[in-house]
């Protein structure tokens, strides 16, 4: 590598300091050591990598940035669960999966995220500011010499302005400490060329006002009504070529998506002719009987209460008294549009045929939805007669109890 | 400024154990054997059919596995990332990896008496439980005693291996002063790392989550891992501690490789804490019946203080504390901490498995502590014997010099 050729710095403006090269890390930090022995404080080393042992060799005090770390981490922690709890417990409550409005635990991924955010943005800023950054212009700048400190030179250099400082002896001093090469640094005689270019600021002051836009956006619909629908960011997944239900469509007849089976067919397994098991139903009136495939047996009784515990118990309450936990919630927060599960145990309920029960299962009633869909027959006659066998137990007699356990009563 | 010269120890350097090692070895050996014949009349007598005895006994194996798995993936880290601050200290890793032999042969005290169709301690080995629980019947193709003794000797063949291998090469290489060595260690510690995730990951679903074998979290082992780090590198720094008041690899042991250790602890607790609260917060909000029934026995009973005590002390305090660079370079202050953990750890594996053991909220032995003592005594001692027949430092390391050089920003 041939060293171009190094000229002085101009000596055009008033003298700044002294630069002085060594030629090691090692040298930089003995000189480092000797400069500041000689009580000099306006002065700084320049290195084109973290030297080992230069601060202790300068003396520089621990930076505070850790410091600054930790409270913007503890600040983000804070203002995440602020925020959150301001979002979802006051300003819009709304329940997630069960939980309650303010709910630690699902709080913490966001108190998390912004912990990291708020102490990483403050180590990259507060170096910044605690350097001075940006400088755009620095006299050292000035020296060809210089250049080398982002590749393979060491430098130090000592301000004019320093109390101690003096031409020659400050000079002897460096030579004594090790420096290979002095020279001196002068500041800009043109103030022009110490003003930071133009297009920066004018940079910064335009990302600033392009960052307001999203807020501006958010304050108009925040404050405006509009009618125009909302954008489709991506038209083709919004609509697709394909023929969902209750749709118009001109390739089917009449015009709709919804088609009638054809004429005189009837779909696999679709054929449901009992009237007694599928509807409930035996000779125009609700029927008063078990159908031939759900016979009286322990094993329909058991089938029925492990259905009813899933499918009823919620409303229902797990002995039928209308007691269930979503009834429970809903009394308890006081749901103006919820209309109370019935009592099953109410004498119209226990008098109603069978066929009328497994009808309400299937069709639902009032507010109760229809349960046809997600029950099978089967399962629906046999939390039927589980449901029978509760409203029994609610009413026992003696009579119920076989003859041979009755002395075990008190 | 030649090669030798620059990987050489300190002048005066003491890498021997020398007589500490056997001192080390009678006690440890004699604190071992006393508190395991201990163990054993206590839980005789106890009149459970040894189950406190066996869940007492789980907790002081599992804590030194988790040791010695910390120390295999020390070695094995520092040996694929070629690290250089790791150096001085690799061979005590390597000689605290020594305790897998006895942990092989202690492991047939849970082993035999499944074997021997001892049903009172893993429920799944229970016929009763599996015949009343659906999910049970499914689960027998896996959990079964001869399949999971086999697996069980099988994840200690792979450490044990692992660990001898690593050690004679490292060791060998004292010797020879071959620089091969290291490449043929680097070579190997990759494929070492496949298999060492795989048995450590099925040894904590086999050993320690099917206690509760109805439960399960594909996170379990990776929580068991998280312990792993924290219990090892809070060890190597106790014992590198140690050496040093004896004043052995006193200067190749500097404050700068204690910090490293620190920062290693410090991370390991908070890989610790993130896995924990992401295989909570998951469970917390499915809210899942088969799910929660881990976290109901340990939230909604009084094991709730050992809960909030593992979050609060195995990782908000010593979180906060660790965090600073001075707490790490200041031995006493590392020492308290690494003292700290250990017991915390301990805490931890205890939350574990006794859970399993009284559901119904907390139930002390002097058991749990004395079976963890025997078989601490009888790791020392295996640890201390090993390491008195090698240097305490790799002397011949081609790393070494950059080692005993190495500073922290």
């Amino acid at each position: 590598m041939s060293e171009h050729n190094q000229t002085n710095p101009p000596a055009d403006g008033p003298l700044w300091g002294l630069l002085a090269e060594v030629s090691t890390p090692t040298e930089l930090v003995s000189a480092a050591a000797k400069v500041r022995a000689a009580g000099y404080t306006q002065w700084d080393c320049y290195s084109p990598f973290p030297v080992h042992g230069i601060d202790r060799a300068m003396g520089t005090k621990p930076t505070i940035l850790p410091v600054l770390v930790f409270m913007g981490g503890i600040t983000g922690t804070g203002l995440a669960i602020l925020m959150q709890w301001w979002m979802n417990a006051v300003d819009w409550p709304w329940i997630v999966s069960g939980k309650p409005y303010f709910s630690l635990p699902a709080n913490i991924p966001i108190a998390f995220e912004l912990t990291i955010l708020l102490a990483s943005l403050t180590a990259f800023f507060g170096m910044w500011a605690l350097n001075k950054l940006p400088q755009v212009w620095h006299p050292l700048f000035r020296s060809d010499r210089f250049a080398k400190v982002t590749n393979n030179g060491f430098f130090l250099a000592i301000q004019a302005d320093d109390d101690k400082f003096d031409r020659e002896a400050t000079e002897a001093l460096l030579k004594e400490a090790g420096a290979t090469a002095i020279e001196a640094v002068h500041l800009d005689a043109d103030p022009k060329k110490k003003k930071m270019p133009r297009q920066i600021p004018a940079f910064i002051a335009i990302t600033a006002v392009a960052a307001l836009v999203p807020f501006a956006c958010i304050a108009k619909a925040r404050t405006s009504k509009s009618s125009e629908p909302h954008y489709h960011i991506i038209p083709d997944m919004d609509f697709q070529p394909k023929a969902q239900a209750q749709q118009a469509s001109a390739l089917l007849p009449d015009g709709r998506v919804d088609q009638m089976p054809v004429e005189g067919t009837v779909a696999r397994g679709e054929l449901k002719a009992d009237d007694h098991f599928y509807r409930g139903i035996v000779d125009g009136a609700w029927a008063t009987t078990f159908p031939e495939q759900v016979p009286p047996s322990k094993e329909s009784i058991e089938r029925g209460h492990q259905r009813f515990n899933i499918y009823c118990s919620p409303c229902h309450g797990l002995s039928g008294y209308g007691n269930g936990m979503v009834a429970q919630r809903a009394e308890k927060i006081g749901s103006p549009n919820w209309t109370v599960p019935s009592n099953l145990h109410q004498e119209y309920i226990i008098r109603q045929p069978h066929g009328q029960i497994f009808n309400t299962i299937s069709n639902g009633i009032r507010n109760m939805p229809s349960y046809g869909a997600q029950i099978p027959e089967a399962d629906r006659w046999a939390i039927v007669m589980y449901v029978r066998a509760l409203q029994r137990s609610q009413h026992a007699t003696v009579a119920d109890v076989p003859p041979t356990l009755r002395q075990t009563l008190r | 400024m030649s090669a030798s010269s620059d990987n050489e120890l300190p002048p005066g350097e003491k890498v021997r154990l020398g007589p500490l090692g056997p001192q080390v070895v009678r006690v440890a050996g004699a604190i071992g054997v006393i508190f395991l014949i201990a163990t054993v009349i206590l839980g005789l007598t106890n009149g459970d059919h040894m189950r406190r005895f066996f869940h007492s006994y789980l907790i002081g194996f599992t804590y030194f596995v988790t040791l010695g798995l910390g120390a295999l993936f020390f070695i094995l880290l520092h040996h694929i990332t070629r690290t250089k601050w790791g150096v001085t200290s690799r061979r005590i890793a390597e000689c605290i990896t020594g305790v897998f032999p006895l942990l092989f042969v202690l492991s047939f005290v849970l082993l035999l008496p499944l074997l021997l169709g001892h049903e009172s301690f893993y429920s799944w080995s229970n016929h009763d439980f599996v015949a009343h629980h659906e999910a049970m019947e499914h689960k027998t193709a896996w959990l079964n005693a001869p399949f999971f003794a086999l697996r069980v000797v099988l994840y200690f063949g792979v450490w044990m291996a692992l660990s001898r291998y690593f050690f004679k090469k490292s060791v060998g290489q004292d010797a020879s002063g071959d620089p091969a060595a290291s490449d043929q260690m680097r070579r190997a510690a990759g494929p070492a790392l496949f298999a060492f995730g795989l048995t450590l990951n099925f040894f904590a679903w086999d050993v320690l989550m099917s206690l509760e074998p109805e439960w399960y979290s594909t996170m379990y082992g990776v929580y068991f891992f998280g312990g792993c780090g924290v219990m090892f590198y809070a060890a190597l720094a106790l014992s590198s501690m140690g050496l040093r008041r004896r004043g052995i690899a006193a200067k190749s042991i500097t404050v700068e490789h204690y910090h490293d250790m620190g920062k290693m602890l410090f991370a390991f607790i908070f890989f610790w804490a993130y896995i924990a609260f992401s295989q909570f917060m998951l469970i917390w909000y499915g809210n899942i019946p088969e799910e929660t029934a881990y976290y109901n026995v340990r939230i909604m009973t009084d094991w709730k203080w050992i809960s909030l005590a593992l979050l609060f002390l195995h990782w908000m305090i010593p979180f906060t504390f660790l965090l600073s660079r001075h707490t790490k370079r200041r031995l006493p202050l590392l020492a308290l901490f690494s003292v700290w953990m250990l017991v915390m750890h301990w805490v931890d594996v205890y939350w574990l498995v006794m859970p399993a053991y009284s559901p119904g909220g907390m139930a002390f032995s002097v058991m749990d502590i004395t079976a963890t003592l025997g078989i601490g005594g009888l790791a020392v001692a295996t640890v201390a014997k090993l390491a008195s027949g090698v240097d305490i430092i790799p002397t011949k390391d081609p790393l070494l010099g950059e080692s005993l050089r190495f500073e922290n920003m």
